[in-house]
């Protein structure tokens, strides 16, 4: 093993050590939980800065100035994708730690196990990212799932807490199996586990003329349905409201952009980067299904009066959003369009995650107080009792609105784009796309409502806020607000997911 | 004429009342830190004369802007470009031609005005209010003024959260219902019009292989785009433009939202929110696509003309002195979008002059309503009686701006109703005369209205309020006293606002193909 073979991998072993560190430091000194804390988010800005050092970026910068990989044929490689999305889901570890505190310490809930356990589940998304093995991609899977399944259940002692994450399990490891039979057949198929070789012996033997073979449409159907329940699309949403709700609301942020992040490269890796060839066939199914999630979604999301369940239908709604990236990597002829769609993937996926762990956090942040329920009422006239936690929140919901000039909004932007560039149905596809955004516009905003049009009542009790709180919802309004209003920022994370992009679909 | 040698004034009128803004925002805490113990009430006040300063120096920078303006010169003035995101082309691109600048000085008094005339009735979190306010001024003065169609979005957008805020946190009992119509109706048209900015971008970039200038407006316009584009894309952006002026029959926020605002957002909401979507119109819809403005005009022209008919009859029945006026919006922006549609000279100068006689006359009329509404705290028709004798001041002046809006000439009101009649009767004569029938309905209403509220004996509801109901006070007649004389100047002398608007409409038309049959002004003034 060499000193590079070690570097390419080392964002990804830092938080494994800091996982490691939490965990051996809590069987030593118990009950610090400053120090895990401090060590915690200390190691994570390490970790940011290494993967910000060794890139590689696309502008020539950082150690790897092309992508390199480990193992021959590759098992893991460190392309644009990868460092991007090590950023992101070390920014979402970062985040969710510096949540954490304030709902769990008044709970009695042991901090440094939620830490280390965040910290695994992290890792397996940034193996996932870079997975050039389905066996990688699969056990990164599991790595990433497995904690998330204990962080869903956190709070033992409460009932709801339990039952979300009984069916986060069951379906989770459900879901898991079916990928794992359609990875088998894929496997049978084109004699790799490869990524490039599956590329290549798929390209050699199948150009769309024929229909599919029926062992390579059993695999493609049992793997759609197997990533469609982890970024839980309609039908295969059924678990998330539960789980979401159940869960301790810092764990419900993260569960909300993590794993669902960690799905879709996992769906960038496998389908767009291994089942290349086989694009147009999923097109039309995922298509639909895109619309059908977004307004599934957002139909749901209209009635709730509990904020941690309309939050969770309206992550159903993000991901059909998402999805049509993906829609238009699968239907666009030409190669610079598909690539859009993909662009819009990526770009999406990191604005989501600080806006709506950011939305989660506030939901936290009044929850310190044990007792507090998540129902709409509890944040009545939040805007006065709260300024600047409202304020946020505001910041918040505006971006997942899509209000310019906020980061939700050039998202949705370059999503709706890369589908006009497509054009045909795509468009109508468009045209969903934004009813959908005014239909959520209603909800979001009805939070503003209560925050700010509602008078608290009586027994509202002041709200008390941690430093680690206020720290971190500022970092990620300050992610919300400079992806949509600095240039400098906009611009470099275009060019970045655009780079990746190009690189991940081989143009 | 001044010269204002290289000073971006345009980006200077935009964003002062966003500096203006977060001072308010940071003054409070600023004097927290630095220990200086102001009591709220005297807080307070520091928050309204701040926010008005604001208003008074991007006032006078408008007025600037119009002195430095010069009116025959053709095109674009005071362009200022920088790249806001290279990646797309996108850039923050401003410049000015007569018919922003005669809608950015509407504003900046509108704001003004409405600023002074919130010192009283707002009493609760003034800073907020105050902040939405410049905020507010912020979007529209930016829409007025942006030249590259992301950025116009991006302001459009900008407008909609402090107006929602506006009417949502200090409107009458039904604000809530109200806000979420209005921020519902208007975001649905805009993100269609989204798509439909991102479609024309797109095929510009790859009609020319690059995303440079796909977003600039004078570029896009120069372009030509095929016809099947154009009928889509004209709706997408019709379908924002015309769910803000609101023409009929997607006005139905528009009498609720009235109706919940505090009287200054009613006056803003009036006097300038309505006009974006005719400015978008003008400014956007027929240059970009004038094959499909040709051939949807006959359709947009009878939803004109069906809403200016509904709004004035709809209105004669109306209870309530905000919902009345509300519904008189709805006939006279009829007469905008029927003078847009007409494409010749008297039709769309009529419009635009509409536009800036509306703003005025129903800016007056809402703070009117505000007036009565301080002291009665009610607004209902049935109520009211005998104002004459009570309020002289207020009665004169009630029935001055009733005069100007049913169309009086020599009031602002009468110009740009009939200038659109006339390009009315140019284009088809029997939709000029049947759109005629509107004035005499609005004679109705208004005179219906005068006569109720004015005349006759005082009411025991009137009576019972006994010295409450005190005549207009100092601060309310500063307010109107610039409105009353801009009717007056504007009927008198609409040249002043016509020589400015011809040319770039003429531009316009050109772009349209329409025949210009020579200036309207001259029909006017011989």
């Amino acid at each position: 093993m060499t000193g590079d073979t070690l570097l390419t991998l080392l964002p990804f072993l830092i938080v494994v050590a800091l996982a490691l560190a939490i965990i051996l430091i809590d069987l030593f000194l118990p009950d610090h939980d400053d120090l895990i804390m401090a060590v915690g988010v200390g190691g994570l800005v390490i970790a940011l800065v290494a993967a910000l050092a060794i890139g590689p970026l696309p502008w020539d910068m950082g150690y790897f100035a092309a992508p390199a990989s480990i193992g021959e044929p590759a098992l893991y490689t460190r392309d644009l994708m990868t460092s991007l999305l090590d950023l992101a889901f070390i920014s979402i570890g970062l985040l969710t730690l510096l949540f954490a505190p304030d709902y769990l310490v008044p709970r009695k809930l042991p901090l440094p196990e939620f830490a280390a356990t965040l910290l695994f589940a992290i890792s397996g998304g940034m193996l996932i990212a870079g997975g050039q093995d389905l066996l990688v991609l699969f056990i990164g899977l599991e790595l990433l799932v497995l904690p998330g399944y204990l962080l869903a259940g956190f709070a033992k002692r409460d009932g709801l807490s339990t039952e979300g994450a009984i069916k986060y399990f069951l379906l989770g490891s459900f879901s898991s199996a079916i990928l794992l039979f359609g990875l088998a057949f894929v496997l049978g198929f084109t004699g790799s586990t490869q990524v490039s070789d599956i590329a290549a012996s798929l390209g050699a033997i199948f150009d769309g003329s024929k229909p599919l073979p029926l062992a390579l449409a059993m695999g493609l159907a049992m793997l759609t349905v197997g990533v469609l329940f982890k970024i839980a699309a309609v039908p295969f949403h059924y678990w998330t409201p539960d789980a979401y709700q159940g869960s301790p609301t810092p764990v419900t942020g993260y569960l909300s952009v993590g794993p669902k992040i960690a799905a879709f490269a996992l769906i960038l890796r496998i389908f767009v980067e291994a089942l290349e060839p086989l694009r147009g066939e999923w097109a039309l199914v995922v298509g639909v299904l895109a619309a059908v999630t977004m307004t599934v979604g957002n139909l749901a999301a209209l009635g709730q009066d509990n904020i941690k369940r309309m939050l969770a239908y309206s992550s159903i709604a993000h991901t059909g959003y998402i999805m049509v990236g993906l829609v238009v990597f699968a239907t666009a002829e030409d190669p610079e369009v598909a690539a859009s769609g993909i662009q819009g993937v990526l770009f999406y996926s990191v604005a989501y995650a600080f806006m709506n762990l950011g939305a989660f956090a506030v939901v936290a942040a009044l929850q310190r107080r044990p007792g507090v329920t998540s129902q709409l009422a509890t944040f009545a006239g939040l805007g006065y009792r709260a300024a600047v936690p409202a304020l946020l929140m505001t910041v918040f919901l505006l971006s997942l609105t899509g209000i310019p000039p906020l980061a939700g909004f050039f998202a949705k932007a370059i999503v709706v784009l890369s589908a006009l560039e497509v054009g045909g149905n795509m468009t109508l596809l468009a045209v969903i796309m934004m009813l959908n955004a005014a239909m959520a516009a209603f909800y979001y905003l009805r939070v503003v409502v209560y925050m700010y049009m509602r008078q608290p009542a009586d027994e509202a009790a002041p709200v008390s806020i941690g430093w680690y709180t206020r720290v971190g919802l500022w970092l990620a309004a300050a992610a919300t607000i400079l992806i949509g209003l600095f240039p400098a920022v906009t611009g470099a994370i275009l060019e970045w997911t655009e780079a990746a992009a190009v690189a991940l679909t081989r143009l | 004429m001044i010269d204002l040698g290289r000073l971006d004034i345009l980006s200077l009128i935009i964003f002062t009342p966003l500096v203006g803004a977060l001072v308010l925002l940071l003054l409070a805490p600023l004097l927290k830190l630095a220990r200086v113990d102001i009591e709220a009430e005297r807080q307070d006040d520091l928050m309204r004369w701040g926010a008005l300063l604001t208003a008074l120096i991007t006032f006078v920078l408008s007025i600037l802007l119009a002195l430095a303006f010069d009116n025959e010169a053709t095109g674009f003035q005071f362009v200022q470009a920088v790249d806001w995101i290279g990646f797309f082309g996108i850039q923050y691109k401003v410049g000015v031609d007569g018919i922003s600048l005669v809608l950015v000085l509407l504003t900046t008094l509108l704001t003004m005005i409405s600023i002074v005339a919130s010192f009283g009735p707002i009493r609760t979190r003034v800073r907020e209010y105050m902040i939405s306010f410049l905020v507010l001024e912020l979007g529209m003065l930016g829409v007025f003024l942006a030249l590259d169609l992301f950025l116009f979005y991006v302001f459009w957008e900008v407008v909609l959260v402090p107006m929602y805020l506006i009417i949502g946190i200090w409107g009458g009992t039904n604000r809530v219902y109200a806000t979420l119509k209005f921020v519902i109706y208007t975001l649905v048209g805009s993100l269609l019009m989204l798509i439909a900015i991102l479609a024309i971008a797109w095929t510009y970039s790859q009609a020319t292989g690059t995303w440079v200038g796909a977003f600039d407006y004078v570029k896009l316009v120069e372009f030509g785009f095929d016809p099947t584009l154009q009928f889509w894309a004209f709706l997408g952006f019709f379908l924002a433009f015309a769910i803000k002026v609101p023409m009929w029959p997607l006005h139905t926020w528009l009498p609720d939202a009235h109706t919940e605002a505090p009287t200054a957002g009613s006056v803003i909401l009036a006097g300038v929110l309505l006009k974006l979507g005719g400015y978008g119109l003008i400014r956007l819809n027929l240059p970009l696509f004038p094959d499909a403005a040709n051939d949807l005009a006959p359709f947009i022209i009878a939803l004109s003309i069906a809403g200016m008919l509904y709004g004035a009859i709809v209105a004669i029945r109306q209870p309530d002195l905000k919902r009345l006026i509300a519904y008189s919006s709805v006939s006279h922006m009829g007469f905008v979008t029927l003078g847009i549609f007409t494409f010749n000279q008297q039709g769309v100068q009529g419009a635009v002059f509409q536009m800036v006689a509306h703003g005025v006359i129903t800016g007056a009329l809402f703070l009117l309503v505000g007036v009565i509404y301080e002291r009665t705290h009610d607004r209902t028709i049935a109520k009211m009686g005998g104002l004459g004798q009570r309020v002289p001041v207020f009665a004169t002046l009630m029935v001055f701006f009733s005069l100007a809006s049913a169309g009086l000439p020599g009031l602002a009101g009468f110009v740009g109703e009939f200038l659109v009649l006339l390009g009315a009767v140019t284009w088809e004569p029997w939709v000029g005369y049947v759109a005629g029938f509107t004035i005499i309905f609005a004679a109705v209403y208004l005179l219906y209205m005068v006569q109720n509220i004015i005349m006759g004996d005082v009411t025991d509801f009137l009576k019972g309020l006994g010295s409450r109901l005190t005549d207009v006070n100092p601060i309310e007649a500063a307010t109107l006293a610039p409105l009353v004389l801009l009717t007056i100047v504007l009927g008198l002398f609409p040249a002043l606002v016509l020589d400015l608007i011809a040319l770039p409409l003429e531009q316009v038309l050109d772009i349209v193909g329409a025949v210009a049959p020579g200036d309207a002004s001259a029909v006017l003034l011989p």
